[in-house]
Order: C-alpha cells, then sequence, then structure tokens
C-alpha cells in the first residue's frame, strides 16, 4: 500500500534528526528504517525532496553519496576546507 | 597573465619519453594563464616526492537539486598550491554514440577555459565527458551555461545511475542489430531521475553494444548489458566466400595487413576457430550450423562481405559485471538470451525495475549489482525477476548438495493434518 508521502517525509525527517545526533552521514539504507511498511523507492524519493527543500543535505563520500541533516557533523565544505 | 612554474623535475622525466606525455600538455595549458596547471603539476611532484597522494576526495555532489555530476576534489596542501585548494571533476553526460560537431566542443572548451582550468579528459574509461578542476563557486554558473547553452546536463556519479553508453550502432555499422543511440537516449531520459539523485547501494551503469563485438565493452564493465544479438541464421553470400578463398577480397577488411600472413585459408582462419566448430565447407560453399553458433562473430569478422548477422534481431541482457573493488572483477552473466527491443522498451524496463527493487531491498552498502547476485545467487535472481532458469546460467557443477524448497514450490505448502498423519504413523 502507497504511503502518504508527507507522513513519509515527516518521518524521514525525524528519524534523521534523531540519528545524526550520533552518526551525522547516513546511507539510504538507514533511512528505511524511518518507515518499514514503505518501499525502498518511496524512502529515497521521500529523502530526496527533503534534500530539495534544505532539510537534508547530501554529502559524498567520494564514491558513494550519503544523507546529512543540516547543521550536524561536517558540513559538505567545511570537512574539507583547511581553517 | 603571469603565472610560476614549479620546480618539477621527476614530471620533466615523464616528457622524454617516445609517447605525447600529459606533462606537456598540461604545461603548455598552464604557461598560457591557467596557473591551476602549473599548481597541479607542482602537487604531483609533490606527491611523487612523498609517494602518496595530497589530494581529498569527497564532500560536494552536484549542483543544487543534483546529488552527482560533481566529483568534490580538494587539496590538502593549499598553502603551497592556492590555486587548486578546490579543483571539482565534472562529469557531463556525453551525447549518444559520441558524436560531436567542431562548434560544439569548442563551446565546451571556451566555458571551461572561462571557468574552470582548462584541463579536460574526453571518454576515458567512463562514458562521460570529465572536465578537471574548478572552484565550488563556479559550479551553479557553470551548470547553468551547460543546460542554456549547449542544452547539455551533467552525468551520474557517486550511488546513481551512472551516464548511460553505447556504440556507434545503425548510424555508422552494419553489424548492429540495434539503435543503441535510441537505447540509450530512452534510457537517459526515463531514468532522469535515478541518473541525478542517489537511489541505489552502489553505482549502476547500463551500456548499450549493437553486436557481440561489443564495442563499449558491456560485458565487463556494466551492470546491466545490452548486447545487439540475432535470432535466425548468419546470412551467407557464397560467391563472396569463394571471393575471400580466392584472395580477391582481402579477410578482416584489410585489417592487420602490416606484414604478410600469406593466403588467406579459410579452414585455419575461420573453420578452425570456431568455438563450437559450427561451420564446415561442403561441395565449396560454407555451411554453418546456427543451431550451435554462440554470436562469437569472429567469422562475421574475418570475411564481412560474405557473412553478416542474421535480419530478425534483438539484445541480450546481462548482468552483474564490475571492475576489482570489493569482491574482484567480474564478467557480466546472461540471463536473457534474447529479447526485443523496440520503443519504448516497457518489457526491459519492468525487467530492470525488478532488479532494482531486489538491490534497493537486500543491497548492502556500497555492494554492486552483480555482488548481491554472487551473495544472494541467481536462484534468487530468477525469483525475484520472474526469469526461466537456462543453460547459460550454469557455471559450474553444483558443490552444494542442499536444495531448498519455497513452500509455494510445494504441494500444499508447509501446513499438513497432524491428527490424520497419527493414524497413519504411532507417535
Amino acid at each position: 500500500m502507497a504511503v502518504d508521502k508527507e507522513e513519509l517525509k515527516a518521518k524521514v525527517l525525524a528519524f534523521a534528526t534523531k540519528k545524526a545526533a550520533s552518526k551525522s552521514k547516513m546511507y539510504i539504507k538507514d533511512l528505511y528504517k524511518a518507515d518499514e511498511a514503505a518501499s525502498p523507492r518511496e524512502v529515497k524519493n521521500a529523502a530526496n525532496e527533503l534534500v530539495k527543500e534544505g532539510k537534508l543535505e547530501f554529502f559524498s563520500s567520494g564514491s558513494t553519496v550519503m544523507y546529512g541533516v543540516p547543521g550536524f557533523g561536517k558540513t559538505l565544505e567545511g570537512a574539507f576546507e583547511e581553517k | 597573465m603571469s603565472v610560476k612554474k614549479h620546480d618539477t623535475p621527476m614530471c620533466d622525466e615523464l616528457k622524454k619519453g617516445a609517447w605525447p606525455s600529459f606533462v606537456d600538455d598540461v604545461e603548455v595549458c598552464g604557461l598560457a594563464g591557467k596557473q591551476e596547471c602549473l599548481d597541479v603539476l607542482g602537487q604531483l611532484e609533490m606527491s611523487y616526492r612523498h609517494k602518496e597522494t595530497h589530494w581529498k576526495h569527497g564532500g560536494i555532489v552536484g549542483v543544487f537539486g543534483y546529488g552527482g555530476g560533481v566529483i568534490g576534489r580538494y587539496s590538502d596542501v593549499p598553502e603551497k598550491f592556492p590555486s587548486i585548494a578546490h579543483f571539482h571533476t565534472l562529469r557531463i553526460n556525453q551525447t549518444s554514440s559520441k558524436f560531436y560537431s567542431s562548434n560544439y566542443l569548442r563551446k565546451i572548451c571556451d566555458i571551461w577555459d572561462h571557468r574552470g582550468s582548462g584541463m579536460t579528459n574526453f571518454h576515458g574509461s567512463t562514458g562521460d565527458m570529465v572536465l578537471m578542476g574548478t572552484k565550488s563557486d563556479q559550479l551553479e554558473p557553470i551548470f547553468f551555461d551547460f543546460t542554456h547553452q549547449l542544452n547539455t546536463d551533467f552525468g551520474g556519479s557517486g550511488s546513481n545511475l551512472r551516464t548511460p553508453a553505447c556504440c556507434i550502432g545503425q548510424s555508422r555499422c552494419e553489424w548492429s542489430c540495434l539503435d543503441t543511440e535510441a537505447i540509450c537516449y530512452d534510457l537517459t531520459q526515463t531514468y532522469q531521475d535515478e541518473l541525478h539523485r542517489p537511489a541505489f547501494p552502489y553505482k549502476f551503469k547500463f551500456k548499450v553494444s549493437g553486436c557481440p563485438n561489443d564495442c563499449v565493452a558491456a560485458i565487463a564493465r556494466s551492470d546491466c548489458s545490452i548486447i545487439g544479438t540475432w535470432k535466425d541464421n548468419i546470412r551467407i553470400d557464397q560467391a563472396a566466400v569463394k571471393a575471400y578463398i580466392g584472395g580477391e577480397l582481402k579477410p578482416n577488411a584489410g585489417a592487420h595487413s602490416g606484414r604478410n600472413w600469406g593466403a588467406f585459408d579459410i579452414q585455419k582462419e575461420v573453420i578452425d576457430l570456431c568455438p563450437t566448430k559450427c561451420m564446415w565447407m561442403e561441395c565449396g560453399e560454407l555451411k554453418i550450423d546456427n543451431r550451435e553458433c554462440t554470436r562469437c562473430m569472429h567469422c562475421i569478422n574475418v570475411m564481412p562481405v560474405a557473412l553478416r548477422p542474421g535480419i530478425e534481431t534483438g539484445a541480450s541482457i546481462l548482468l552483474g559485471a564490475k571492475a576489482p573493488i570489493l569482491d574482484g572483477a567480474q564478467i557480466s552473466s546472461l540471463v536473457i538470451p534474447f529479447i526485443a527491443m523496440e520503443a519504448p522498451y516497457d518489457k526491459f524496463k519492468d525487467f530492470v525495475a525488478s532488479l532494482w527493487d531486489w538491490w534497493m531491498e537486500e543491497g548492502k552498502n556500497r555492494e554492486r549489482f552483480g555482488e548481491l547476485m554472487q551473495r544472494q545467487s541467481i536462484q534468487e535472481l530468477l525469483r525475484r525477476t520472474g526469469l526461466k532458469a537456462i543453460p547459460q546460467m550454469v557455471k559450474e557443477p553444483r558443490s552444494n548438495p542442499y536444495v531448498f524448497w519455497r513452500e509455494d514450490e510445494v504441494e500444499g505448502g508447509w501446513k499438513r493434518d497432524v491428527a490424520a498423519f497419527r493414524k497413519r504413523h504411532a507417535a
């Protein structure tokens, strides 16, 4: 059964924010646990919409793309810039 | 513009060989006014001295809304080489079959000279155009210029679908059994979301070759290889076969003519080399047992005027090729011997959806599709995709004596009437 998109986005954001306190960068697979009833594709679409809205952000390890919550852990550029 | 050239004795050694050196090219670009290029050589010299890289990798993933297309790269010695403190790489979606006009290429170079280092890397092991070296604040303007001036998009990187690639196909190749460009373009358009935003445990590549010569190395490099083939018989022109035997036509279309190999010997150079031994001469005519042909293309390559692929064409689909990162290199496994590839390719796309559903659900982080197939078995692949087993899927005799049946494969399932059983069998 298709999951309500806005409801799923709220669940993904809440899950990611809670998790970000201990682990600031997450694989998409980690986010699947936000709602076990939703399909991986639905979670992926919800997470990507949250990125467009600026509530989540992408972070690249170099070969894999991860998700982060703005304000938690290193920022996109901050991880690499010399202070 | 004044630039500073670093002292690079080890890099300079590379200019002395017989072949053109990248050091020359980078230096020419640098001395023409690009400090970034000279700093790249300076940092490379330092890496040669220290025997370790001075690049950091990651961070930036794309322009707004994109989770791919940009590979973040930063110098870890920016105080020594400030012009390359940021030196991001861009992947640009290449045209199908990589056909360009010189006008288009000039515009790319103009944009890149203006907003980047001027260094490019065209079509190496990746299908994309690769533009090397720009700063974070230039990414959005470059994206705007590419999309608005050239109608060109960024390609895929990271855990995304990578930019689909194809050979020249029917546009120029008489052997092509597929319109590879149409398929490549359709897949690119259909899967825009997967191409630009991370969707998978790791990268996923489609490559489309028009015939089994496989000029884009789909069988070796792509998670899903689409390789043109034919269902009917190889077309034979017996008069042309005689012309090859008589020496009027040159084998291999005149290739390998740098030395004298002697007269063409059809038995030695074609028939004896057929991997399934399905060819023979009879009464001066070449015969082929097409049922045994494995589409190796050797005979067609040697005698292209005499032999041509059949006319009932489509594709073979193979899955799981990869380079050696985690579990070693792997070549694709044949899973669909023949599928008609006609637009809008619905049957193929349904099949792809079943692959991705399985991989997204069961794939481990950074696990390629081929590794999932290895870990969970071909049997599981068949179950998830609804394909039927074929002999080509059997790689070796079974080493595992156990067969596990699923409940839906057993008549009556796992349920049984214990009371009725006990009437027949004492406890």
